[in-house]
């Protein structure tokens, strides 16, 4: 049979953002799956170069605009590091429960739009975003902005914490572990979900040890591999969580990273909260001449919720001189070609969704 | 002979009067009689009538085109989701093809490769359509100003009816921006008659768009 060439997108309700794919089938099954990217694209790298040490967070959080806290985290990191700024310690744990609270928000985000694109339509949705909702509602009451934070300065938060935040974080906390245990009677009992799930866009070890993915992608197909693990920051050493991995990297493992995901990001938060010191929180201030930085390279790397994000930047001594980021969205798209060939078309946009990626991030 | 400012004098003046009388006279012989007083007064209600009822079935059921293309998609999302309840409003579920669209709701950044795309789907939505700029992005190229690659504001190519502030705007802010196009729509706001490609577009040229 002749192949046929379908151009889809780069406007498509099915990518939900702004992805042009060139997909060859024969049949119903696809044969090739060519991405286009760059819709987006409005060089961060070039722009951050042109401002201020603490004006680029800004530009950071517009990067991976479901997490947005994640990469403000990480990028003030950098900074931290060029200027060797010591963090107080109740801020380092507050930022590892602030974090851990974004990765839940950027998971159940991400169940609700995979629920949308394998057409159980609206009702999953909902729910994800009644308790996103929720988790954001914390963030902006600690924060003051719904999306997008800039909540961190060098050596501590923007602001202190507000006083009733460790009370409202453990009830929030209650809450979702009993409504997201919820989602398993509707999710896995639920035979369509498994078909279209399960078998589906399978990525083997190998595989993806080659393509160099990282996150919730790799732990599916069965890599122990966790930033947090192994290159433990702040406290992540003295707590004690687990990771969830599993075998056969099929779309349905992916889901089921991130579901269980959550609950260990609960288990991290309530030990966090429980272990943070009374004392002070809030970092340096804004100034427009700041100390200048030390002249080291400068590598961080953290555990974004979609993947290991990294930052190499050369310092200059008021603003980067050169800042590259690795985003995890941008090295787990190159898998797609290779998990959806010889897949069905109507498969192409759970296999696509099951990998979380966000264009703010890989189109830079 | 005393001198007279004026160009022309009082006999030119009366022939030119003339002239143009008879001009006007032998115009209005070519028209019809005017028609009956009875059936311009109905042709006038049912046209007013006509006019209101489409207007306030096209007020009360807006659909939105489904068409996010940055951050503010995100919120979008939760717009349409349960916290907000659109449809008592009448913007029913996000429609993935213009043609059955009214709204369209710019959210995010537009890049130059994008802009011939996103003018593309205004061209494909049936008049009456309205444009609605949601977020700092899309209406003025927001913290990407200066970046070499952004288009600084939607309105250099589509039409705007609505423009929505905030980075991003809350939901909320994006429920008034639609009962604020509800009034224009049902013509309780001045200005209220449909915009077109043709005006209004800031330095289209000089974009290359």
């Amino acid at each position: 049979m002749p192949m046929m060439r379908i151009n889809v997108g780069p406007i498509h309700p099915g990518t939900h953002g702004v992805l042009r794919m060139v997909v060859d089938v024969d049949g119903d099954t696809i044969k090739n799956v060519e991405p286009h990217i760059g819709f987006l694209h409005r060089g961060v790298e070039k722009l951050c170069e042109t401002r201020m040490y603490m004006q680029n967070p800004s530009y950071m959080e517009k990067l991976d605009y479901v997490s947005a806290m994640s990469w403000d985290e990480l990028y003030v990191a950098a900074v931290e590091e060029a200027m060797g700024t010591p963090v107080k310690e109740r801020a380092q744990w507050a930022r590892m429960a602030l974090i851990e609270f974004q990765r839940i928000a950027n998971h159940l985000l991400w169940i609700g739009t995979l629920c949308n694109d394998i057409g159980q339509m609206y009702t999953v949705f909902m729910w994800c975003f009644r308790e996103r909702a929720k988790v954001l509602k914390l963030l902006e009451d600690v924060a003051g902005q719904r999306m997008f934070y800039l909540n961190f300065r060098l050596g501590g938060l923007q602001r202190a914490l507000p006083p009733d935040f460790v009370d409202r974080a453990y009830a929030l906390c209650d809450y979702l572990g009993k409504k997201v245990a919820e989602y398993e009677d509707v999710l896995d009992a639920n035979p369509i979900f498994m078909e279209r799930l399960k078998g589906i866009g399978v990525l083997s070890k190998k595989d993806a040890i080659n393509y160099g993915v990282t996150g919730p992608v790799l732990r599916a197909s069965g890599v122990e591999e966790d930033t947090r693990k192994s290159k433990p920051y702040y406290f992540y050493n003295k707590i004690s969580f687990s990771l969830p991995v599993k075998r056969n990297g099929d779309s349905y493992d992916r889901y089921r990273v991130r579901y269980e995901e959550i609950f260990e990001s609960i288990r991290i938060i309530r030990q966090c909260l429980r272990m943070m010191p009374e004392g002070d929180d809030v970092g340096a201030p804004i100034k427009l001449i700041g100390s200048p930085a030390k002249p080291d390279t400068v590598v961080v790397s953290r555990e974004l919720p979609k993947g290991e994000g990294l930052i190499y930047m050369i310092p200059d001594k008021q603003k980067p001189y050169r800042i590259s980021l690795r985003a995890p969205g941008f090295i787990n798209m190159a898998v797609l070609p290779k998990i959806a060939e010889g897949e069905k078309f109507a498969d192409l946009f759970a296999i696509f969704g099951s990998l979380d990626i966000i264009f703010g991030e890989t189109d830079r | 002979m005393e001198e007279s400012d004026a160009p022309y004098t009082e006999e030119q003046f009366m022939n030119a009067k003339q002239r143009m009388d008879k001009l006007l006279e032998q115009s209005l012989k070519g028209t019809k009689n005017p028609p009956n007083v009875f059936f311009t007064k109905l042709s006038d209600l049912t046209k007013e009538l006509s006019k209101g009822v489409v207007n306030w079935s096209r007020t009360n059921s807006m659909w939105p085109l489904q068409f996010g293309l940055a951050c503010c998609a995100i919120e979008l999302m939760d717009f349409g989701a349960s916290r907000i309840d659109a449809e008592r409003k009448g913007y029913l579920l996000f429609r993935a093809t213009p043609r059955q669209c009214d709204v369209m709701l710019v959210a995010g950044w537009v890049t130059k490769s994008m802009a011939p795309r996103v003018k593309m789907l205004y061209e494909q939505m049936s008049s009456p359509r309205y444009v609605i700029s949601f977020g700092e992005c899309a209406t003025c190229g927001g913290p990407w100003w200066e970046s070499y690659n952004i288009l600084q504001g939607i309105d250099q190519i589509l039409p705007v009816d609505i423009y929505v502030a905030g980075c991003p705007p809350r939901p909320e802010s994006l429920f008034e921006a639609l009962m604020k196009l509800q009034e224009k729509v049902a013509g309780k706001d001045y200005g209220s008659r449909e915009r077109n490609l043709s005006e209004n577009i800031r330095g289209a040229e000089e974009q290359g768009v």
